[in-house]
């Protein structure tokens, strides 16, 4: 009985290691946030245009065609670096790329935009940054993946790296 | 000596809470209304900054906590019930957004399973003491 019962603590010991190794060993950043809004639908919200004159209401504006949703500032450095993939992705004709700028100045999103280039068809004002709280952003840059039914499928929390363009094109495949 | 000594920790310790508490809610932030600041504060006690992750928002320096602290105070001012604005929070951010875990069917585990080894314990320690009286 002794025996049997000094097994116990040892199996649940060795459970709690390998779930610990477990953890350790596959690839995760424990700091990253799931999404709360993956099947949702896209957030109700309006907001000035940066380039043109008119209010983006986003109720009308996501049930077409497949669109990449980034949020971006200026001052944001890993948003500079992730610039060459979302006009990669303003190249391909299967979606749309709109632009959510952050707590930015319009003169230097501007300049900005007119040196790195612009692959935006839609760059939308949050001045505020009410409407990233509507799309439960924590840092920026944040990258969404919309359906053509105006269905939040994927967000990424970072800057796009080659192996996270990839992974947005297979979903981009997927939902296509 | 000791005394004296004693006497500066608590100094030092409360010089840093009550800074603490200086620098992370900024004047105009403040609401007029006693009772409305009380229930945003304690709301905002409640609430995770999703950016530095083991602070609540009413401790937390970052932007984003800022701009939650200010918006939970605009839903207070709207009229919303604490329920509604625990609600427009973890519909965005998910239940990560609350400090305490809430309890239901996904975290029952993270609940009971102190108590299950707990109990699992104090049987080992029973069944081992059992045996080792019957030894002697």
């Amino acid at each position: 009985m002794n025996k049997q019962l000094i097994i116990i603590p040892i199996v649940i010991f060795s459970l709690i290691l390998l779930t610990f190794f477990y953890l350790l060993s596959i690839e995760r950043n424990p700091s990253n946030i799931p999404s709360n809004l993956l099947e949702k639908k896209v957030p109700n919200f309006e907001s000035e245009s940066l380039l043109k004159n008119y209010i983006f209401d986003s109720s009308k504006e996501f049930n077409d065609e497949i669109t990449l949703v980034n949020f971006f500032a200026t001052w944001c450095k890993p948003c500079k670096e992730e610039h060459v993939y979302i006009k990669r992705f303003a190249k391909e004709e299967k979606i749309r790329v709109i632009g959510i700028n952050y707590k930015d100045s319009t003169k230097k999103t501007i300049k900005w935009l007119g040196d790195l280039g612009n692959p935006y068809s839609n760059v939308l004002l949050d001045k505020n940054g009410r409407i990233a709280i509507d799309w439960g952003v924590y840092g920026i840059p944040e990258t969404f993946i919309v359906s053509s039914e105006g269905i939040i499928k994927y967000r990424h929390a970072g800057p796009i790296t080659k192996k996270i363009y990839k992974k947005i094109n297979k979903i981009i495949m997927e939902i296509d | 000596m000791l005394k004296n000594i004693f006497i500066v920790l608590i100094s030092v310790f409360l010089v840093h809470i009550s800074s603490n508490i200086s620098y992370t809610i900024e004047p105009d932030e403040i609401l007029n209304d006693q009772k409305q600041e009380l229930r945003a504060r304690n709301i905002s006690k409640k609430i995770r900054c999703v950016v530095c992750q083991n602070q609540s928002i009413d401790e937390s320096n970052a932007p984003l906590a800022k701009d939650l602290r200010i918006l939970i105070k605009n839903k207070i001012k709207e009229g919303s019930s604490d329920k509604e604005i625990y609600k427009f929070l973890t519909d965005r951010y998910g239940d990560f957004i609350l400090l305490k875990p809430p309890f239901k069917l996904s975290t029952l585990m993270l609940w009971f399973m102190p108590f299950v080894f707990f109990i699992i314990g104090i049987l080992f320690l029973f069944y081992h003491n059992k045996k080792s009286k019957k030894f002697n």
